[in-house]
Protein backbone atom coordinates (compact mmCIF):
# COMPACT_ATOMS: atom_id res chain seq x y z
CA UNK A 1 0.00 0.00 0.00
CA UNK A 2 1.58 3.71 -0.70
CA UNK A 3 0.63 6.49 1.64
CA UNK A 4 0.03 10.07 0.40
CA UNK A 5 2.50 11.32 2.89
CA UNK A 6 4.25 8.57 4.28
CA UNK A 7 6.08 9.75 7.52
CA UNK A 8 9.14 6.58 6.82
CA UNK A 9 9.06 6.15 3.00
CA UNK A 10 10.48 2.92 1.87
CA UNK A 11 13.64 4.67 0.71
CA UNK A 12 14.31 5.58 4.51
CA UNK A 13 13.69 2.15 5.78
CA UNK A 14 15.66 0.63 3.34
CA UNK A 15 18.64 3.33 3.49
CA UNK A 16 18.45 2.60 7.45
CA UNK A 17 18.78 -0.73 6.91
CA UNK A 18 21.42 -1.13 4.96
CA UNK A 19 23.50 1.70 6.81
CA UNK A 20 22.22 -0.14 10.24
CA UNK A 21 23.85 -3.14 8.72
CA UNK A 22 26.42 -1.90 7.69
CA UNK A 23 27.44 -0.04 11.07
CA UNK A 24 26.99 -3.58 12.94
CA UNK A 25 29.46 -4.87 10.33
CA UNK A 26 31.94 -2.48 11.09
CA UNK A 27 31.09 -2.53 14.84
CA UNK A 28 31.85 -6.27 14.97
CA UNK A 29 35.19 -5.64 14.27
CA UNK A 30 36.05 -3.00 16.65
CA UNK A 31 36.66 -5.73 19.29
CA UNK A 32 39.90 -7.72 18.00
CA UNK A 33 41.02 -4.43 16.97
CA UNK A 34 40.96 -3.59 20.36
CA UNK A 35 42.03 -6.91 22.14
CA UNK A 36 45.14 -6.76 19.56
CA UNK A 37 45.93 -2.56 19.78
CA UNK A 38 46.08 -3.08 23.89
CA UNK A 39 48.37 -6.19 24.62
CA UNK A 40 47.92 -8.73 27.55
CA UNK A 41 50.83 -8.02 29.46
CA UNK A 42 51.10 -9.49 33.59
CA UNK A 43 53.23 -8.83 35.75
CA UNK A 44 54.94 -11.49 37.14
CA UNK A 45 53.63 -13.39 40.68
CA UNK A 46 56.58 -14.11 41.82
CA UNK A 47 60.43 -14.53 40.50
CA UNK A 48 62.80 -16.44 41.60
CA UNK A 49 66.39 -14.95 43.16
CA UNK A 50 69.71 -16.99 43.94
CA UNK A 51 69.81 -16.54 47.84
CA UNK A 52 73.53 -16.22 47.97
CA UNK A 53 73.09 -13.14 46.07
CA UNK A 54 71.94 -11.52 48.59
CA UNK A 55 72.80 -13.30 52.28
CA UNK A 56 75.85 -11.33 52.63
CA UNK A 57 73.88 -8.04 52.45
CA UNK A 58 74.27 -6.11 55.67
CA UNK A 59 71.18 -4.66 57.66
CA UNK A 60 70.47 -1.67 56.26
CA UNK A 61 71.66 -2.64 53.07
CA UNK A 62 69.64 -2.04 49.50
CA UNK A 63 69.97 -4.05 46.11
CA UNK A 64 68.10 -3.81 43.37
CA UNK A 65 66.61 -7.03 41.14
CA UNK A 66 64.49 -7.42 38.29
CA UNK A 67 60.87 -7.36 38.67
CA UNK A 68 59.47 -8.46 35.10
CA UNK A 69 60.01 -4.90 33.21
CA UNK A 70 61.02 -2.92 36.34
CA UNK A 71 63.03 -2.51 39.01
CA UNK A 72 62.48 -4.36 42.56
CA UNK A 73 64.75 -2.71 45.75
CA UNK A 74 65.56 -5.65 47.97
CA UNK A 75 66.49 -4.19 51.73
CA UNK A 76 67.67 -6.27 54.88
CA UNK A 77 65.95 -5.16 57.93
CA UNK A 78 67.75 -4.75 60.68
CA UNK A 79 65.92 -8.40 62.11
CA UNK A 80 68.09 -9.87 58.82
CA UNK A 81 64.76 -10.02 57.29
CA UNK A 82 63.99 -9.07 53.71
CA UNK A 83 61.72 -5.97 52.78
CA UNK A 84 61.21 -5.78 49.26
CA UNK A 85 59.53 -3.08 47.22
CA UNK A 86 58.79 -2.25 43.30
CA UNK A 87 61.61 0.25 42.64
CA UNK A 88 58.90 2.69 40.40
CA UNK A 89 57.66 6.04 42.23
CA UNK A 90 53.46 6.54 42.61
CA UNK A 91 53.59 9.32 41.72
CA UNK A 92 54.75 8.99 37.84
CA UNK A 93 56.07 5.71 36.91
CA UNK A 94 59.58 7.11 37.54
CA UNK A 95 62.44 4.59 38.67
CA UNK A 96 63.63 5.65 42.52
CA UNK A 97 67.04 5.18 43.72
CA UNK A 98 68.58 4.13 47.13
CA UNK A 99 70.60 7.48 48.61
CA UNK A 100 72.74 5.80 50.83
CA UNK A 101 73.92 8.64 52.96
CA UNK A 102 70.51 9.80 53.83
CA UNK A 103 68.64 6.31 53.97
CA UNK A 104 66.25 7.45 52.07
CA UNK A 105 64.65 6.43 48.31
CA UNK A 106 64.86 9.55 45.65
CA UNK A 107 62.61 10.04 42.38
CA UNK A 108 64.75 12.46 40.61
CA UNK A 109 61.70 13.56 37.72
CA UNK A 110 59.72 15.37 39.77
CA UNK A 111 61.71 15.42 43.40
CA UNK A 112 60.14 12.55 45.20
CA UNK A 113 61.34 11.02 48.82
CA UNK A 114 60.54 7.99 50.39
CA UNK A 115 61.83 6.87 54.05
CA UNK A 116 64.34 3.56 54.44
CA UNK A 117 60.51 1.77 54.46
CA UNK A 118 59.29 3.49 51.19
CA UNK A 119 57.10 5.62 52.86
CA UNK A 120 56.42 8.80 51.35
CA UNK A 121 58.01 11.81 53.06
CA UNK A 122 58.65 14.81 50.71
CA UNK A 123 57.28 15.74 47.38
CA UNK A 124 54.53 14.91 44.92
CA UNK A 125 54.49 11.31 45.77
CA UNK A 126 50.75 10.14 47.28
CA UNK A 127 51.28 6.71 48.22
CA UNK A 128 54.65 4.46 49.44
CA UNK A 129 56.50 2.40 47.63
CA UNK A 130 54.82 -0.71 46.46
CA UNK A 131 55.91 -3.39 49.50
CA UNK A 132 56.29 -7.28 47.91
CA UNK A 133 56.61 -10.55 49.99
CA UNK A 134 59.65 -12.51 50.25
CA UNK A 135 60.54 -15.85 51.74
CA UNK A 136 63.97 -17.82 51.82
CA UNK A 137 63.10 -21.23 50.60
CA UNK A 138 66.57 -23.52 50.47
CA UNK A 139 68.76 -21.92 47.77
CA UNK A 140 66.23 -19.67 46.74
CA UNK A 141 64.87 -16.18 47.34
CA UNK A 142 61.07 -15.67 45.94
CA UNK A 143 59.59 -12.08 45.69
CA UNK A 144 55.82 -12.26 45.53
CA UNK A 145 53.28 -10.19 45.04
CA UNK A 146 51.19 -9.53 47.90
CA UNK A 147 48.13 -12.49 48.60
CA UNK A 148 50.01 -14.66 45.40
CA UNK A 149 51.39 -17.66 47.54
CA UNK A 150 53.73 -20.56 46.90
CA UNK A 151 53.03 -21.50 43.45
CA UNK A 152 55.65 -24.20 43.59
CA UNK B 1 59.45 16.42 -32.45
CA UNK B 2 57.96 19.21 -31.17
CA UNK B 3 55.42 18.94 -27.84
CA UNK B 4 52.42 20.95 -27.79
CA UNK B 5 52.38 22.06 -24.47
CA UNK B 6 49.16 23.35 -24.40
CA UNK B 7 47.89 20.68 -25.76
CA UNK B 8 49.40 18.27 -23.10
CA UNK B 9 48.05 20.95 -20.45
CA UNK B 10 44.51 21.18 -22.13
CA UNK B 11 44.45 17.36 -21.71
CA UNK B 12 45.35 16.88 -17.95
CA UNK B 13 42.59 20.06 -17.46
CA UNK B 14 39.92 17.92 -18.94
CA UNK B 15 40.60 15.04 -16.70
CA UNK B 16 41.12 16.68 -13.74
CA UNK B 17 39.63 20.00 -13.98
CA UNK B 18 41.77 21.92 -12.26
CA UNK B 19 41.27 25.52 -13.74
CA UNK B 20 38.99 26.52 -11.23
CA UNK B 21 41.94 26.51 -8.37
CA UNK B 22 44.24 28.66 -10.55
CA UNK B 23 41.65 31.12 -11.66
CA UNK B 24 40.79 31.19 -7.67
CA UNK B 25 44.41 31.49 -6.54
CA UNK B 26 45.25 34.83 -9.15
CA UNK B 27 42.27 36.41 -8.00
CA UNK B 28 42.45 35.60 -3.84
CA UNK B 29 43.24 39.07 -2.46
CA UNK B 30 45.26 39.54 0.58
CA UNK B 31 44.34 42.20 2.88
CA UNK B 32 46.71 44.77 3.81
CA UNK B 33 46.64 46.40 7.39
CA UNK B 34 48.66 46.85 11.04
CA UNK B 35 48.47 42.89 11.45
CA UNK B 36 48.92 41.48 8.32
CA UNK B 37 52.11 40.29 9.65
CA UNK B 38 50.58 37.30 11.23
CA UNK B 39 49.39 36.18 8.01
CA UNK B 40 52.61 35.07 7.30
CA UNK B 41 52.90 32.75 10.17
CA UNK B 42 50.52 29.73 8.67
CA UNK B 43 52.24 29.62 5.25
CA UNK B 44 55.86 29.45 7.84
CA UNK B 45 54.41 26.41 9.20
CA UNK B 46 53.82 24.60 6.09
CA UNK B 47 57.40 25.34 5.21
CA UNK B 48 58.23 23.72 8.67
CA UNK B 49 55.80 20.55 7.95
CA UNK B 50 57.60 20.13 4.79
CA UNK B 51 61.28 20.08 6.05
CA UNK B 52 59.79 17.61 8.64
CA UNK B 53 57.98 15.25 6.01
CA UNK B 54 61.46 15.53 4.13
CA UNK B 55 63.95 15.11 7.01
CA UNK B 56 61.67 12.83 8.72
CA UNK B 57 61.61 9.88 5.73
CA UNK B 58 65.37 10.48 5.40
CA UNK B 59 65.96 9.43 9.17
CA UNK B 60 63.45 7.23 8.58
CA UNK B 61 65.22 4.94 5.96
CA UNK B 62 68.18 4.53 8.39
CA UNK B 63 65.85 4.64 11.65
CA UNK B 64 65.35 1.21 13.81
CA UNK B 65 62.69 1.16 16.42
CA UNK B 66 64.02 -1.62 18.56
CA UNK B 67 65.38 -1.61 22.20
CA UNK B 68 69.19 -2.82 20.53
CA UNK B 69 68.89 -0.55 17.52
CA UNK B 70 67.31 2.59 18.10
CA UNK B 71 69.92 4.72 19.96
CA UNK B 72 73.17 2.78 17.87
CA UNK B 73 71.03 3.47 14.65
CA UNK B 74 71.15 7.32 15.85
CA UNK B 75 74.63 6.82 16.29
CA UNK B 76 74.92 5.65 12.97
CA UNK B 77 73.28 8.39 11.60
CA UNK B 78 75.22 10.96 13.43
CA UNK B 79 78.56 9.38 12.53
CA UNK B 80 78.42 7.70 9.32
CA UNK B 81 76.00 8.84 6.89
CA UNK B 82 76.63 11.72 5.07
CA UNK B 83 75.34 14.93 6.91
CA UNK B 84 73.42 12.59 8.86
CA UNK B 85 74.33 14.74 12.28
CA UNK B 86 72.59 17.83 10.12
CA UNK B 87 69.82 15.79 8.77
CA UNK B 88 68.83 15.30 12.53
CA UNK B 89 69.94 18.53 13.94
CA UNK B 90 67.35 19.92 11.17
CA UNK B 91 64.54 17.98 11.97
CA UNK B 92 64.66 18.11 15.74
CA UNK B 93 65.22 22.19 15.56
CA UNK B 94 62.37 21.97 13.15
CA UNK B 95 60.11 20.59 15.64
CA UNK B 96 60.89 23.31 17.64
CA UNK B 97 60.32 25.87 15.10
CA UNK B 98 57.47 24.64 14.07
CA UNK B 99 55.90 24.12 17.38
CA UNK B 100 56.60 27.86 18.01
CA UNK B 101 55.13 28.97 15.30
CA UNK B 102 51.86 26.99 15.79
CA UNK B 103 51.85 29.02 19.11
CA UNK B 104 52.27 32.41 17.69
CA UNK B 105 49.78 31.75 14.88
CA UNK B 106 47.43 30.38 17.51
CA UNK B 107 48.27 33.79 19.81
CA UNK B 108 47.58 36.07 16.58
CA UNK B 109 44.49 34.86 16.16
CA UNK B 110 43.35 35.01 19.91
CA UNK B 111 44.48 38.32 20.01
CA UNK B 112 43.07 39.80 16.91
CA UNK B 113 39.72 37.84 17.81
CA UNK B 114 39.95 36.48 14.25
CA UNK B 115 38.07 33.09 15.47
CA UNK B 116 34.99 35.05 15.61
CA UNK B 117 32.15 33.61 13.34
CA UNK B 118 32.16 32.35 10.31
CA UNK B 119 35.76 31.14 11.32
CA UNK B 120 35.12 28.87 14.69
CA UNK B 121 35.76 25.91 12.50
CA UNK B 122 38.80 27.21 11.40
CA UNK B 123 40.04 28.21 15.03
CA UNK B 124 38.97 24.64 15.94
CA UNK B 125 40.74 22.50 13.19
CA UNK B 126 43.96 24.88 14.33
CA UNK B 127 43.65 23.37 17.87
CA UNK B 128 43.51 20.07 16.61
CA UNK B 129 46.58 20.87 15.02
CA UNK B 130 47.97 21.99 17.80
CA UNK B 131 47.34 18.88 20.04
CA UNK B 132 48.65 17.15 17.18
CA UNK B 133 52.06 18.93 16.84
CA UNK B 134 52.43 19.02 20.39
CA UNK B 135 51.77 14.55 20.15
CA UNK B 136 54.63 14.79 17.53
CA UNK B 137 57.29 16.03 19.61
CA UNK B 138 56.34 13.76 22.26
CA UNK B 139 56.51 10.31 20.14
CA UNK B 140 59.31 12.34 18.23
CA UNK B 141 61.28 12.71 21.96
CA UNK B 142 61.62 8.82 22.77
CA UNK B 143 62.65 7.47 19.77
CA UNK B 144 66.43 8.22 20.19
CA UNK B 145 65.45 5.84 23.02
CA UNK B 146 68.30 7.80 25.61
CA UNK B 147 67.91 7.85 29.23
CA UNK B 148 66.55 11.07 29.59
CA UNK B 149 63.91 10.39 26.57
CA UNK B 150 62.58 7.24 28.68
CA UNK B 151 62.38 9.21 31.93
CA UNK B 152 60.27 12.06 30.09
CA UNK B 153 58.30 9.50 27.85
CA UNK B 154 57.61 7.20 31.61
CA UNK B 155 56.34 10.50 33.22
CA UNK B 156 53.95 11.92 30.11
CA UNK B 157 52.55 8.92 29.37
CA UNK B 158 51.49 8.34 33.15
CA UNK B 159 49.61 11.50 33.39
CA UNK B 160 46.47 9.88 31.30
CA UNK B 161 46.25 7.49 34.11
CA UNK B 162 44.66 10.31 36.63
CA UNK B 163 42.06 10.25 34.96
CA UNK B 164 38.61 8.05 36.49
CA UNK B 165 37.68 5.13 34.31
CA UNK B 166 39.56 5.75 30.90
CA UNK B 167 42.44 7.31 31.98
CA UNK B 168 43.84 3.53 32.60
CA UNK B 169 43.33 2.79 29.18
CA UNK B 170 44.84 5.61 27.46
CA UNK B 171 47.93 4.86 29.73
CA UNK B 172 48.52 1.70 28.38
CA UNK B 173 47.29 2.31 24.93
CA UNK B 174 50.17 4.87 24.63
CA UNK B 175 52.48 2.32 26.24
CA UNK B 176 51.53 -0.73 24.72
CA UNK B 177 51.18 -2.72 28.39
CA UNK B 178 51.24 -1.44 31.77
CA UNK B 179 54.81 0.22 31.31
CA UNK B 180 57.48 1.71 29.07
CA UNK B 181 59.30 -1.31 27.09
CA UNK B 182 60.74 -2.43 23.90
CA UNK B 183 56.75 -2.03 22.36
CA UNK B 184 56.01 1.65 23.62
CA UNK B 185 59.50 2.46 21.29
CA UNK B 186 57.91 0.54 18.51
CA UNK B 187 54.26 2.12 18.89
CA UNK B 188 55.12 6.32 19.35
CA UNK B 189 57.31 5.57 16.19
CA UNK B 190 54.25 3.96 14.48
CA UNK B 191 52.65 6.82 15.77
CA UNK B 192 55.17 9.10 14.72
CA UNK B 193 55.36 7.95 10.83
CA UNK B 194 52.43 6.61 10.10
CA UNK B 195 49.42 7.81 12.30
CA UNK B 196 50.12 11.17 13.19
CA UNK B 197 51.23 11.84 9.59
CA UNK B 198 47.38 10.86 8.54
CA UNK B 199 45.55 12.76 10.85
CA UNK B 200 47.25 16.20 10.41
CA UNK B 201 47.34 16.03 6.62
CA UNK B 202 43.49 15.27 7.54
CA UNK B 203 42.61 18.02 9.79
CA UNK B 204 45.04 20.29 7.79
CA UNK B 205 43.18 19.90 4.19
CA UNK B 206 39.99 21.25 6.38
CA UNK B 207 41.79 24.15 8.12
CA UNK B 208 42.80 25.37 4.47
CA UNK B 209 39.80 24.61 3.09
CA UNK B 210 38.36 26.64 5.60
CA UNK B 211 41.12 29.62 5.28
CA UNK B 212 40.43 29.77 1.55
CA UNK B 213 36.57 29.77 1.87
CA UNK B 214 35.66 31.76 4.10
CA UNK B 215 38.76 34.66 3.10
CA UNK B 216 41.42 36.22 5.12
CA UNK B 217 40.14 38.15 8.14
CA UNK B 218 40.02 41.68 8.83
CA UNK B 219 40.57 43.64 12.29
CA UNK B 220 37.85 43.74 14.23
CA UNK B 221 37.41 47.76 13.47
CA UNK B 222 37.82 47.67 10.31
CA UNK B 223 34.93 44.72 10.06
CA UNK B 224 32.84 46.75 12.12
CA UNK B 225 33.32 50.23 10.67
CA UNK B 226 32.58 48.31 6.94
CA UNK B 227 35.72 50.00 5.87
CA UNK B 228 36.97 48.73 2.88
CA UNK B 229 40.91 47.07 3.64
CA UNK B 230 43.42 47.40 0.59
CA UNK B 231 44.61 44.68 -0.43
CA UNK B 232 46.90 42.70 -2.45
CA UNK B 233 46.48 40.14 -5.21
CA UNK B 234 47.95 36.53 -3.37
CA UNK B 235 49.66 35.27 -6.99
CA UNK B 236 52.57 36.67 -7.14
CA UNK B 237 53.02 39.58 -4.77
CA UNK B 238 51.67 37.58 -1.86
CA UNK B 239 53.47 34.58 -2.35
CA UNK B 240 56.94 36.70 -3.45
CA UNK B 241 56.88 38.05 -0.03
CA UNK B 242 56.11 34.48 1.53
CA UNK B 243 59.30 33.01 -0.53
CA UNK B 244 61.23 35.73 1.01
CA UNK B 245 60.58 35.35 4.43
CA UNK B 246 60.99 31.43 4.18
CA UNK B 247 63.63 31.62 2.97
CA UNK B 248 65.25 33.87 5.25
CA UNK B 249 63.73 31.58 7.89
CA UNK B 250 65.12 28.47 6.40
CA UNK B 251 68.41 30.29 6.84
CA UNK B 252 68.02 31.01 10.59
CA UNK B 253 67.20 27.67 10.93
CA UNK B 254 70.10 26.20 8.87
CA UNK B 255 72.19 27.99 11.54
CA UNK B 256 70.79 27.38 14.15
CA UNK B 257 71.35 24.01 13.91
CA UNK B 258 74.83 23.62 11.96
CA UNK B 259 75.81 25.56 15.38
CA UNK B 260 73.54 23.40 17.79
CA UNK B 261 73.05 19.91 17.31
CA UNK B 262 71.38 17.81 19.50
CA UNK B 263 73.34 14.80 21.75
CA UNK B 264 72.34 11.45 22.09
CA UNK B 265 72.60 9.96 25.87
CA UNK B 266 73.00 6.70 26.65
CA UNK B 267 71.22 4.10 25.45
CA UNK B 268 68.52 3.95 27.98
CA UNK B 269 68.23 1.07 30.42
CA UNK B 270 64.58 0.12 32.17
CA UNK B 271 66.31 -0.99 35.51
CA UNK B 272 68.44 2.02 35.75
CA UNK B 273 66.85 4.94 38.15
CA UNK B 274 65.95 8.52 36.49
CA UNK B 275 68.77 10.47 35.94
CA UNK B 276 69.01 13.76 37.69
CA UNK B 277 67.14 16.70 35.45
CA UNK B 278 64.84 15.12 33.69
CA UNK B 279 62.80 17.61 31.16
CA UNK B 280 60.13 17.59 28.79
CA UNK B 281 60.69 19.70 25.80
CA UNK B 282 60.52 23.28 26.01
CA UNK B 283 57.34 23.66 24.98
CA UNK B 284 55.66 20.89 27.88
CA UNK B 285 57.63 22.69 30.65
CA UNK B 286 54.87 25.09 32.46
CA UNK B 287 52.55 21.74 31.89
CA UNK B 288 55.90 20.15 34.41
CA UNK B 289 56.02 22.52 36.59
CA UNK B 290 52.07 22.69 37.00
CA UNK B 291 52.18 19.05 37.52
CA UNK B 292 55.01 19.29 39.84
CA UNK B 293 53.62 22.28 42.36
CA UNK B 294 50.65 20.09 43.04
CA UNK B 295 50.47 18.80 46.45
CA UNK B 296 50.13 14.68 46.52
CA UNK B 297 47.00 14.30 48.13
CA UNK B 298 44.17 16.95 48.10
CA UNK B 299 41.45 15.73 50.18
CA UNK B 300 40.26 12.14 48.96
CA UNK B 301 41.69 12.54 45.39
CA UNK B 302 45.18 13.04 44.21
CA UNK B 303 47.23 16.40 43.41
CA UNK B 304 47.74 15.11 39.77
CA UNK B 305 44.61 14.63 39.10
CA UNK B 306 43.62 18.21 40.20
CA UNK B 307 46.04 19.29 38.13
CA UNK B 308 45.33 17.00 35.09
CA UNK B 309 41.27 18.18 35.44
CA UNK B 310 42.62 21.93 35.21
CA UNK B 311 44.56 21.13 32.49
CA UNK B 312 42.09 19.39 30.35
CA UNK B 313 39.11 21.88 31.02
CA UNK B 314 41.76 24.88 29.34
CA UNK B 315 42.09 22.92 26.71
CA UNK B 316 38.22 22.49 26.41
CA UNK B 317 37.78 25.86 27.00
CA UNK B 318 40.34 27.17 24.62
CA UNK B 319 38.70 24.71 21.89
CA UNK B 320 35.50 26.34 22.05
CA UNK B 321 36.58 29.76 22.71
CA UNK B 322 34.67 31.37 19.54
CA UNK B 323 31.44 30.15 21.15
CA UNK B 324 32.10 31.60 24.20
CA UNK B 325 33.87 35.05 23.62
CA UNK B 326 31.24 35.20 20.81
CA UNK B 327 30.85 39.33 21.38
CA UNK B 328 34.10 39.97 20.57
CA UNK B 329 33.70 43.82 20.56
CA UNK B 330 32.10 44.03 23.65
CA UNK B 331 33.57 44.16 27.05
CA UNK B 332 33.59 40.42 27.47
CA UNK B 333 35.59 40.06 24.53
CA UNK B 334 38.13 42.37 26.35
CA UNK B 335 38.22 39.91 29.00
CA UNK B 336 39.30 36.67 26.85
CA UNK B 337 42.14 39.21 25.57
CA UNK B 338 43.65 39.63 29.02
CA UNK B 339 42.83 36.33 29.90
CA UNK B 340 44.52 35.39 26.81
CA UNK B 341 47.77 37.36 27.63
CA UNK B 342 47.64 35.89 31.47
CA UNK B 343 47.97 32.79 30.10
CA UNK B 344 50.77 33.91 28.09
CA UNK B 345 52.72 35.42 31.23
CA UNK B 346 51.78 31.70 33.22
CA UNK B 347 53.24 30.11 30.53
CA UNK B 348 56.48 31.99 30.57
CA UNK B 349 56.73 32.27 34.22
CA UNK B 350 56.41 28.40 35.00
CA UNK B 351 58.99 27.65 31.58
CA UNK B 352 61.35 29.45 33.48
CA UNK B 353 60.53 27.94 36.91
CA UNK B 354 60.69 25.13 35.76
CA UNK B 355 64.17 25.55 34.53
CA UNK B 356 65.67 27.25 37.98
Amino acid sequence: MRLDNPYFTRRKFLNSLLGGWLGAVAASFISPIVKFVWPPYKEPDEVKLVFADYSGMQPGEVKNFVWGVKPGLLKRAQDGSFIAMVGVCTHLDCNVQWMPDKKQFFCACHDGWYDENGTNIAGPPPKPLRRLETSVEGEDLFVRKPGVGATT
Amino acid sequence: MKINMKKFADWFDDRLALTPIFKYMTHKEVPQHEHSIWYYTGSSILLFLFIQIITGIMLALYYQPTLEGATSSIERIMTELPLGWLVRSVHSWTATFMIAFVMIHLLAIWFTKSYRKPREATWMTGMMLLVVSMMFGFTGYLLPWDDLSLAATKVGTNIPAAIPVVGKWVTQFLRGGDDVTGDTLTRFFIFHVCLMPLIIFAVLAVHILLVQKEGMSVPLKDELAKKKVPSLPFWPNFVLREVVIWLLLFGILLTISLAFAPSLGPTADLMAPAPEGVKPEWYFLFLFQTLKIFPANMGPVTGEFVAVLIIVITVVIIFFLPFIDNKPETKKGKVFTYLGVIGVVYAIVFSIWSLL
